[in-house]
């Protein structure tokens, strides 16, 4: 893994096509959206859902290339995991939340209480008294990744399971072993895109593009099962729907960031030797 | 006991465990591959995550047919305790016969277990290369403390929160990565073991992962409390 | 068949399983330059040295081999749920967990290599194509193996005719456990030959290698400009075989001594449920033994190599 050094303040140049919002509001749009599907739940069909999913990581992975932008001092996919590992506990609060009051939307109080708790860990790790790691912004970041993890994964456990219903998550998203698969497949899609771009010449549109890539074959796979084991009201035409939509969104993506790569590399060739610049 | 506090308790046990293992486990991180810096060559979390899985699984088969939290939990310690130990013997052999180097410490100029001097068998301009004994031991005692910890919260969830064998084993997954990346954020990826002077630093990582292990846990009595599975 | 004779059976097939699983997870992590080594890689343009090697930079090895693993994991258990027999099952998991790899392989090398414009560093299409099918191919075998071990391990009890063996684990749990653990073993122990020895082969043998050599990486081969290909047929001659054998002797530890507890506590072969603590007991025991015997066999090799090699000569 390579450590990222202190990056000096790069200027912002304007996005050319003003695809990618800035990060405030790109993190403003992604929570609503996530939030607005999570409230309407279950009776949405799993694409839906699914763009959620792909708004909550957009999210992450922002929230980790902000904060890892001044150099963590271990490396990028730790904040990763740590967002997503704050996220299965959020989630599981979340779900049972909703249960309890028996509103979907009472799942966001699991989100916010992770968000909270996300904050505290930052402010703890900033400040002096405790591991004082001195990287501005690190609380907005925590506290923000505690909220993308957490809606990722509750809308993902709604994808598989079908309905927020305590027992019936457990029993088909959780005790099956597929949240081993949501937990790292999501840690890939926050932290894989910029681990990815790293460098000095490291453009934000075109690292955003690898993160919806990768959701897109997220929900690609999460189809797949879902053909498998129809459990939502929809049954199978949601599992084969899920499927086309997460293939052509990595699809377009993929194809878009290969082409974006290409066009701004130092220079594409079929083959050649090398040089030792003094 | 009241399940409340049995499972806050247990989950701020394990936290700190975990945290207390990251700090004594001998991470060089990517120097340590170039033979630059002493330590295995891998990152922090990873190698403690790695042991502490490894200690799970062991402590799972063992929860099937034992009740005694103290047993199920020596089990994981064990199970990552041989995992360490195999790791960093074999990755001696690597460094003594593939590629000639004599491991010896950076930070300190005698082994403090062994009294075996350590400066004369350096490579000057790197910061020690190999395992020496000192970090061996260190790394055992860490990756014992941190499989104990791990299978301890496993067991909380498994029987106190009435969570499924799969579902207690990811939530405590989860918490347990948790803390170690804090505890890895507060040594700044590489350590050598308890001589290395970034030791002293313990005290503020156990602090921070004992408050967030007790929301954690709270957390988790909650999640378990109101999906009806305490009783 | 008698139970123990066939618990037995199947766990030296395990070990036998494991040891080829985390000897490709090297090879592969040596075709593709992943994780630690990678970091010079990703150096050396920044120093002046353009390279044709693949820079593939999917965070550390324990993640990336958890989300193959997982992906096999998953898609091998939705087959088996729906009756497909576990010899198609198996592969075609791994396969699409292959699949996955490949992409974030591309992606990866491709993101970095843009990133380092200022740099000169060029993408060479012919280093991008030609080692996608080692990656793969090497990441098949691990993958493949993992799926297994997850496959028996899950179903240890119903192959060997008591069911209650079965781990409690589901078998894509068990995939990420076991991903997660020989993606930490394969870079802990196999990084260092590929970093230490063939990153740096032109350097002197016998020394740590000196922060200033950093960056300065051997770019030339036996014949030509080295690219991952010639790595890796270098590293499967020691580094590939030690790590492997690395996590053959962990998975024989752990399961020969739980195995050998419930055989000396007479939890076998009729699941008494009295002796569970006795077992439990006997495990723990063979264990601190165990890595008691590796400490002394680590004293004994810094010893001699104390010993042997003496003091650093020369300056």
């Amino acid at each position: 893994m390579t450590v990222t050094p202190a990056v000096e303040e790069e200027e912002e140049k304007k996005p050319t096509e003003g695809f990618p919002p800035d990060e405030t509001r790109l993190g403003i749009i992604s929570a609503v959206i996530a939030v607005i599907i999570t409230i309407l739940l279950p009776v949405l069909p799993a694409v839906i859902k699914a763009v959620g999913v792909i708004f909550a990581l957009l999210w992450g992975a922002d929230s980790v290339r902000k904060t890892s932008k001044y150099g963590l001092g271990t490396g990028v996919p730790s904040i990763g995991v740590l967002a997503m590992g704050y996220g299965i506990v959020g989630a599981i609060l979340g779900t049972a939340f909703a249960s309890k009051t028996g509103y979907a939307a009472g799942a966001l109080g699991g989100v916010l209480i992770m968000g909270g708790v996300g904050y505290l860990s930052g402010v703890m790790s900033n400040s002096e008294k405790f591991i004082g790691m001195k990287i501005p912004g690190l609380e907005r970041g925590m506290m923000e990744l505690g909220l993308a993890g957490s809606l990722a994964m509750l809308l993902q456990f709604s994808i598989v399971a079908g309905s927020l219903n305590f027992d019936v998550v457990m029993d088909k998203a959780i005790s099956t072993g597929i949240i081993a698969l949501l937990f790292i497949l999501s840690c890939m899609a926050m932290f894989h895109p910029y681990n990815a771009c790293l460098g000095p010449d490291e453009r934000r549109p075109r690292t955003l593009m690898v993160s919806v890539e990768i959701s897109g074959l997220l929900c690609a796979i999460l189809g797949i099962i879902l053909v498998v084991t129809a459990g939502s009201m929809w049954g199978v035409a949601d599992g084969v729907s899920l499927v086309i939509f997460g293939a052509l969104v990595w699809l377009v993506f993929y194809v878009k960031f290969v082409k974006a790569a290409m066009r701004e590399a130092y220079s594409v060739v079929g083959t050649g030797l090398i040089k030792t610049i003094e | 006991m009241d399940p409340v506090l049995l499972i806050i308790v247990c989950v701020i046990i394990g936290g700190v465990l975990a945290s207390l293992g990251v700090h004594l486990l001998p991470v060089g991180g990517a120097p340590a591959a170039m033979g630059t810096a002493t330590g295995i060559a891998t990152g922090t979390v990873m190698l403690m995550f790695g042991a502490a899985m490894c200690g799970l699984f062991t402590a799972s088969t063992v929860a099937t047919f034992s009740n005694s939290i103290l047993l199920v939990s020596l089990s994981g310690a064990v199970g990552s305790w041989i995992m360490m130990g195999v790791t960093m013997l074999m990755a001696n052999i690597i460094y003594v016969f593939g590629t000639g180097i004599v491991p010896v410490s950076g930070r300190i100029d005698v082994d403090p277990i062994t009294k075996e001097s350590q400066k004369e068998y350096k490579t000057p301009q790197c910061d020690g290369h190999g395992v020496p004994n000192v970090s061996y031991i260190s790394g055992m005692v860490g990756a014992l403390l941190g499989g104990f910890g791990g299978a301890f919260m496993y067991f909380a969830l498994l029987n106190y929160a009435n969570f499924e064998p799969t579902t207690a084993g990811m939530a405590a997954m989860g918490i347990f990565v948790a803390n170690a990346i804090i505890a890895a954020y507060n040594i700044g990826g590489t350590i050598e073991g308890f001589h290395d002077p970034k030791f002293k630093r313990l005290p503020k990582a156990l602090i921070t992962c004992f408050v967030i292990s007790l929301f954690c846990g709270v957390l988790v009595w909650l999640a378990a409390n109101l999906g009806g599975l305490i009783k | 068949m008698e139970p123990i004779a066939m618990l037995f059976a199947w766990m030296l097939l395990i070990v036998f399983l494991a040891l080829i699983a985390c000897m490709f997870e090297d090879l592969e992590s040596d075709t593709g330059s992943q994780s630690n080594p990678n970091s010079q890689v990703q150096l050396a343009p920044q120093v002046g040295q353009v390279h044709r090697f693949f820079n593939k930079a999917i965070s550390g090895e324990a993640p990336s081999y958890a989300m193959y693993c997982t992906i096999a994991g998953v898609i091998a258990w939705v087959l088996l749920s729906k009756g497909v027999h576990p010899i198609m099952a198996i592969p075609v998991g791994a396969m699409v967990g292959e699949v996955v790899h490949v992409i974030f392989a591309t992606t990866a090398h491709l993101g970095r290599t843009t990133a380092q414009k200022r740099f000169e560093q060029p993408i060479y299409l012919d280093v991008l194509y030609g080692h996608l099918l080692p990656i793969a191919t090497h990441g098949f075998m691990a993958t493949l193996c993992i799926t297994a071990i997850a496959y028996i391990q899950s179903n240890l009890g119903t192959l060997s005719g008591l069911p209650e063996l079965n781990h409690p684990f589901a078998l894509p749990m068990l995939a990420f456990i076991w991903g997660i653990t020989v993606g930490a073993i394969g870079s802990s122990t196999g990084d260092i030959h590929y970093g230490t020895e063939r990153e740096f082969q032109d350097r002197p043998f016998g020394e740590g290698k000196r922060v200033v050599y950093h960056g300065k990486i051997t770019r030339y081969a036996e014949c030509g400009i080295r690219t991952q290909k010639d790595i890796v047929g270098f590293c499967v001659k020691y580094g590939g075989p030690c790590t492997g054998l690395t996590f053959g002797l962990i998975i024989l530890f752990e399961n020969w001594r739980t195995l050998v507890g419930m055989i000396a506590g007479n939890y076998l072969p009729d699941l008494q449920a009295t002796a569970g603590n006795m077992t439990a007991i006997i495990g723990i025991v063979l264990g601190l033994m165990i890595g008691i015997a590796l400490t002394v066999g680590n004293v004994v090799i810094v010893r001699w190599a104390r010993k042997r090699y003496g003091p650093f000569v020369g300056e």
